[in-house]
């Protein structure tokens, strides 16, 4: 092509070779749009949320400016607010409660499906334990409040067999929170803990039982140790949503149930304004640095599990 | 079969029976003609009409709907060109990526709702349905970009290289080669982009103008009413029944693929 050609090219056919032309441009223009947009509306909201929770926007009208200062007001007064520590100590407390739930209930069953199991069968009964998980997760927590409710299932069978007189309450306790949080998130624990079952070595198995361990001693001293990784995966994909959990203790309990999560939402909801969003959002900030710290302990555990298996 | 594997496959097969219980519940009182009692006393088909004539149910269902379909092409679009660069050409800082590409999946909704919330208030933009829309393309991304990656990182580039032997350019290569093979990848990232957005809650309650609702918003105004309320019984199991169709088609495509 002549020079001559080549400019007398329009500007957009100019640009467009240009980029042909360059792989560097060609990556660029690739990975623009989406990190841009990620950029602006994901990563730099948790800076803005940063910024505000130190008080460094003020209101002016109906707009917001910066203010050079950094102040630990929200913070102070999130520590303040009443019940704060009791409502800290009880969002620990379903939490942790739910992954030891959740973990007993779905061991045996991922270790029979992954282990014992005709393979055949295998994916449909994944499948069938998965299902009911798909459904949307606010109606699988209300559809709890029928099964919970004074003269629900659980209640009218345990009046029927003649095991109780009265009802027992459920709704508006802790036990309900618990139990319904085990219910939504045991598919979080069942999923990692089949992974690693269903990939486990059965020779290894059969070696403990030829050299002359107990059923009992081989699980407790291979099968188990060798599951570790998905019961740690699946202890801290429970853990993270749970610790912060507002739904379930909003649908199924009462005022003695506010968590961290239901917290939040009555800052950023109920309270509103100034104060409510700079103490909402200290809140949330403190929540993600602790589920970072979490993750970074489970790389590093699960890391080294990896080079021990 | 041993005594233990016995009682470990009578375990499952329970286990497997009580967690569909509570759907189950909730389908059979939806026929129920008590309004507010979790007795059933009786079968009905009124809740379902009175369901049908109500204006609310179905604006944001056609809310959630046309929503999700905004997001699902936004965040397809930014995952082909994505997972495109990923696995075609090297760079620096192409692991980084990958891991800031996860976080959007790993961290607490409610945390991301709320710093954009702050981000919306702070710079000045008035809440409206875009400002949802943005919210769930924000972490569908993420979706989408796993499963294209995934498939684009499965077949051979050989195609993509006979093609431009043949005398393709880049452009041409890429949608009559590249863009047909992944297909099915974009047709299961585009489902699981959409469910990711049809179900929300969480962002869309946090980023929503004021009267505006989606579906999920709708059903937790109902259902965080204090008590049981049959009205809500009727939309669930509609709910119920679309959702086990989504995961149906998952699961063929899975196959497909």
């Amino acid at each position: 092509m002549s020079r001559l050609e080549e400019e007398r090219k329009p500007f957009h056919i100019k640009i467009l070779d240009r980029i042909r032309a360059s792989k560097l441009l060609k990556i660029i223009v690739l990975l623009a749009p989406a990190s841009i947009f990620l950029a602006i509306f994901f990563f730099s909201p948790f800076i803005i949320a940063l910024m505000y929770s130190f008080n460094m926007f003020k209101q002016v009208v109906y707009t917001y400016v910066f203010v050079p200062r950094i102040s630990l007001e929200y913070y102070i007064r999130l520590l303040d607010f009443p019940g704060i520590f009791v409502t800290m100590q009880r969002s620990f407390y379903y939490a942790i409660v739910t992954v030891i739930l959740t973990l007993l209930l779905s061991y045996p069953a991922a270790y029979y499906i992954g282990f014992k199991l005709d393979p055949k069968y295998k994916s449909t009964a994944v499948l069938l334990f998965i299902i009911p998980f798909w459904v949307n997760f606010l109606l699988r927590t209300y559809s709890m409040k029928f099964v919970l409710h004074d003269e629900g299932l659980v209640n009218t069978l345990l009046m029927t067999l003649g095991l109780i007189k009265e009802p027992i309450r459920f709704l508006g306790t802790d036990l309900a929170v618990i139990i319904v949080m085990a219910y939504d998130y045991m598919f979080l624990m069942f999923l990692p803990l089949y992974g690693v079952l269903e990939k486990l070595d059965k020779e290894l198995l059969e070696a403990a039982a030829t050299l002359g361990a107990s059923p009992y001693k081989t699980f407790l001293k291979v099968t188990l140790p060798l599951s570790s990784p998905g019961i740690i995966a699946g202890s801290l994909l429970v853990f993270i949503p749970a610790v912060g959990e507002f739904i379930i203790p909003m649908l199924v309990g009462g005022v003695n149930t506010t968590t961290l999560g239901t917290l939040i939402y009555s800052f950023f909801i109920t309270v509103r304004g100034e104060a409510g969003w700079g103490i909402g959002s200290a809140a949330g900030l403190i929540y993600i640095i602790f589920i970072m710290v979490l993750s970074y302990l489970y790389i590093k555990l699960v890391g080294a599990e990896v080079q021990f298996g | 079969m041993s005594k233990s594997d016995v009682i470990l496959k009578i375990y499952t097969i329970l286990l497997l029976g009580i967690i569909y219980v509570p759907i189950g519940v909730l389908i059979v009182f939806s026929f129920n003609n008590s309004r507010n009692r979790a007795v059933f006393t009786g079968f009905t088909l009124e809740n379902y009409y009175r369901l049908l004539a109500d204006e609310r149910v179905w604006s944001s269902f056609y809310n959630s709907i046309w929503v999700a379909i905004v997001v699902t092409i936004a965040s397809v679009f930014f995952a082909i060109l994505l997972s495109y660069a990923v696995t075609r050409y090297d760079f620096k800082g192409k692991d980084i990526l990958d891991m800031l590409l996860l976080i959007p999946i790993i961290i607490p909704e409610i945390v991301e709702a709320l710093t954009l919330l702050l981000f919306f208030i702070i710079i000045g933009i008035p809440l409206s349905p875009w400002t949802i829309i943005i919210g769930h393309i924000a972490f569908d991304i993420s979706f989408a970009y796993l499963v294209i990656k995934a498939r684009m990182a499965g077949y051979d580039p050989q195609y993509e290289e006979a093609a431009r032997t043949l005398g393709a350019d880049e452009l041409k290569t890429f949608f009559r080669v590249t863009l047909p093979i992944l297909l099915p990848g974009i047709i299961a990232a585009s489902l699981i982009a959409f469910v990711e957005s049809y179900d929300d809650f969480i962002k869309s309650y946090f980023t929503r103008p004021g009267g505006f609702s989606t579906l999920p918003v709708h059903i937790w105004s109902m259902a965080s009413r204090r008590g049981v309320t049959v009205d809500l019984n009727a939309l669930a199991t509609i709910v119920v029944i679309i959702a086990i169709f989504f995961a149906y088609i998952r699961i063929k495509m899975e196959r497909w693929m």
